[in-house]
């Protein structure tokens, strides 16, 4: 399934809505960090998912447009927020995917991560260090008796 | 196609087979183990590229239902609320074991004696005590002495290191007056035996990268391959079979390409884990045991016991590093370990402290728990949880019962139509007290330990990683399937090695006591090997 630019344009809209830029700024949108793309691999790979998303995108452009918008992106954003509410009561798998994918996709990001207090790479093969172990906080433990049945 | 006669057969790889080959290398006899799954490649591990956090849900997932993988069989578990999880390649499930590496303590084995519940073993602690401070040797095995809860044991590497998260929940015990310790870790705390160190790469459970987890292909197995042990893998065993004499005398197996083998042993031994060695016995039911292989005392597939999991994770107000370490070695407590009167169930619970999550983790466990809305709350909601999470499971001693087993699937089989097994399982009362406790004295851990709010879910679905009960060791050929050194009443080359000769299942990881029990069996083949089948 590919999504002509129209729909591409929705979407990058209802991701910037579940995951909006952080009123601080220093995140950025779901739809403005090209995640797009990351829910059109996931399309590709599951087609139980295309139907699900096709009629959303859908659902939300006609809900925008009876509202008097010319397009869902054009609305702010707790008007989008509420039409997704409407939707989902009709197509109950609609957010569950689209947020359970757009936050794979969002927290993988580097430029997300780097604002966790993390640099953008795998664990493998840098590693993390850890600082020595305070080991004197057993010391009441060591105190006990023995714990055990023989 | 019929391969040349071997002295010995081992079936898996896993951590019983491995142990079993490396003590039997030094008899010099002709031993080859086969093994369904693959060397695994540490480059192909998840934690060395981007994305490493979702691949949990694909080809390093527990259940091989889940994995994709064509070295895997499938199980038919939808009759049980706790989900199989194991691995078939060299190494077995070590290969995504947390390396959580307790042993089982002296009381564990004669629990009949100490409580007036299930059967005693026929073998004790000090019994399989050198065997496990071989094991740990072998393995290399991290931990501090001194522990109250255990009879004083050897280490040869320092404990890894308890972080932020493993102090601050220490801190919590100790004013509540709790048993906890640094756990037994089966990793490389410091370069050891041509192992690099751990450097606290955190997800050990979808493989190690760094070599530094004590899965078997980077233990036993490279030592067992040069001492001349033949490991062949991509090889699947259908059945074991016997002869005109009462004895095993081989097995048929299929390779990658479904080609069909006969391979002739003098001995069989069986490393399979608690479900494929039932479903291996059964496969080769024959005219002299048409209810399965060594079955005479129809408790083959009998007595299934996993370690019924609850799980409790708490969040804090500050940050707790705990993406950093391995994931599932922290620290433990047996503090409610020991039967009480006091309470409504027997026997007891350990506790065992899991480190934080990943970005990825963090926002899917707040979407699942209903703590992280999306929308215009969402990055305050998310900054909320996110590294300021503790987990802490509850391992609850499950206890023997014979209507939980294993079985033939009567229509699900694997790649190469060999009937797949069937679980069926039930929680006993024992157990769901037991997990009930357990997760209130866990939420009070927690909150003693500084965490502002905390979930349950007990029991915890995908945690059938304990396999064990269903080929049980004991004296009487009645009550049991092998004896008290794993081998086969009704057959006498047959030996079983894994978990399915447990008796009881203890409250902690089984590996260590599995491959501590299988270091015993194998000096008993050595020590006997003139009248072995006697």
């Amino acid at each position: 399934m590919s999504l002509g630019p129209e729909e591409q344009r929705t979407l990058a809209s209802v991701l910037d809505t579940i995951l909006p830029p952080s009123k601080q700024g220093q995140r950025a949108g779901a739809g403005g960090l090209g995640l797009v793309n990351h829910i059109q691999e996931v399309l590709a790979e599951s087609p139980i998912m295309q139907p699900i998303i096709a009629s959303g995108l859908a659902a939300a452009q006609a809900a925008a447009r009876r509202r008097g918008a010319g397009d869902f992106e054009t609305l702010p954003q707790d008007a989008r927020q509420r039409i997704l509410e409407e939707i989902s009561a009709e197509q109950p798998d609609l957010l569950p995917s689209l947020t359970f994918h757009g936050y794979v996709g969002y927290y993988q990001h580097p430029d997300v991560i780097q604002t966790l207090g993390l640099e953008p790479r795998p664990p493998h093969p840098k590693g993390y260090e850890i600082e020595e172990s305070d080991l004197s906080l057993l010391d009441p433990v060591r105190a006990r008796p023995k714990l055990y049945r023989e | 196609m019929s391969e040349e006669p071997v002295d010995v057969l081992i079936i898996g790889a896993g951590a019983a087979g491995a142990a079993m080959a490396w003590s039997l290398a030094e008899t010099r006899m002709k031993i080859v183990c086969l093994e369904q799954g693959d060397w695994m490649d540490p480059d192909d591990y998840p934690t060395t590229r981007a994305g490493w956090e979702m691949e949990r849900f694909g080809r390093f997932g527990f259940s091989p239902n889940g994995r994709g993988r064509e070295t895997d069989y499938p199980i038919n578990d939808s009759s049980s609320p706790i989900q199989i999880s194991n691995f078939n390649g060299v190494g077995g499930s070590t290969i995504l074991y947390a390396a959580h590496f307790p042993r089982f303590r002296p009381g564990d084995f004669k629990i009949r004696t100490l409580d007036d519940v299930a059967d005693d073993w026929p073998i004790d602690y000090d019994t399989l005590a050198p065997y496990y401070d071989q094991n740990a040797i072998m393995m290399g095995v991290a931990g501090l002495a001194g522990d109250p809860a255990y009879p004083d044991k050897d280490v040869p590497l320092p404990p890894v290191p308890l972080g932020k998260l493993g102090e601050t929940i220490g801190r919590g015990f100790n004013q509540l007056g709790w048993h906890w310790w640094p756990s037994d870790s089966a990793i490389a705390t410091r370069e050891y035996q041509g192992r690099a160190a751990c450097i606290n790469l955190g997800p050990c459970i979808m493989g190690c990268a760094q070599g530094a987890k004590a899965s078997t292909d980077v233990t036993y197995w490279p030592v067992a391959v040069r001492a001349g042990v033949e490991l062949r893998t991509r090889s699947r065993v259908r059945e074991i079979t016997l002869g005109e004499d009462g004895l095993a005398n081989g097995v048929v197996y299929y390779d990658a390409d479904g080609l069909e083998h006969r391979q002739e042993a003098a001995i069989v031994i069986l490393a399979c884990n608690g479900i494929g060695t039932p479903r291996l016995l059964l496969n080769s039911a024959n005219k002299d045991f048409p209810d399965g292989l060594a079955n005479r005392s129809g408790l083959v597939g009998k007595n299934l016991m996993f370690h019924p999991y609850g799980m409790v994770t708490g969040v804090f107000d500050e940050r707790l590093e705990g993406y950093k370490g391995p994931t599932g070695c922290c620290i433990m407590s047996q503090e409610f370990y020991e039967t009480d009167p006091a309470r409504d169930f027997v026997r007891g619970y350990s506790f065992e402290i899991l480190r934080g999550m990943g970005p990825v983790s963090t926002a899917l466990w707040g979407m699942s728990t209903g703590h992280l809305p999306w929308g215009v709350d969402h990055h305050a909601a998310y900054d909320e949880i996110w590294d300021k999470t503790a987990g802490m499971v509850v391992i609850c001693e499950d206890l023997p019962e014979e209507r939980n087993c294993v079985s033939l699937d009567p229509d699900l089989v694997d790649s190469d139509g060999i009937p797949a097994p069937k679980v069926d399982y039930r929680l006993s009362d024992n157990s769901l007290a037991m997990l009930e406790h357990g997760v209130a004295r866990g939420r009070e851990g927690l909150v003693a330990s500084g965490s502002i709010f905390t979930t349950a879910e007990a029991p915890l679905p995908p945690a059938g990683w304990h396999l064990m009960g269903t080929t049980r060791m004991g004296r009487d050929p009645k009550a049991s399937v092998v004896n008290e050194w794993g081998r086969c009443h009704d057959v006498k080359n047959l030996f079983i090695i894994d978990g399915s000769i447990f008796v009881t299942a203890a409250a902690v990881n089984p590996t260590n006591t599995i491959q501590a029990l299988t270091l015993y069996i194998a000096d008993q083949i050595k020590k006997n090997l003139t009248n072995l089948f006697e």
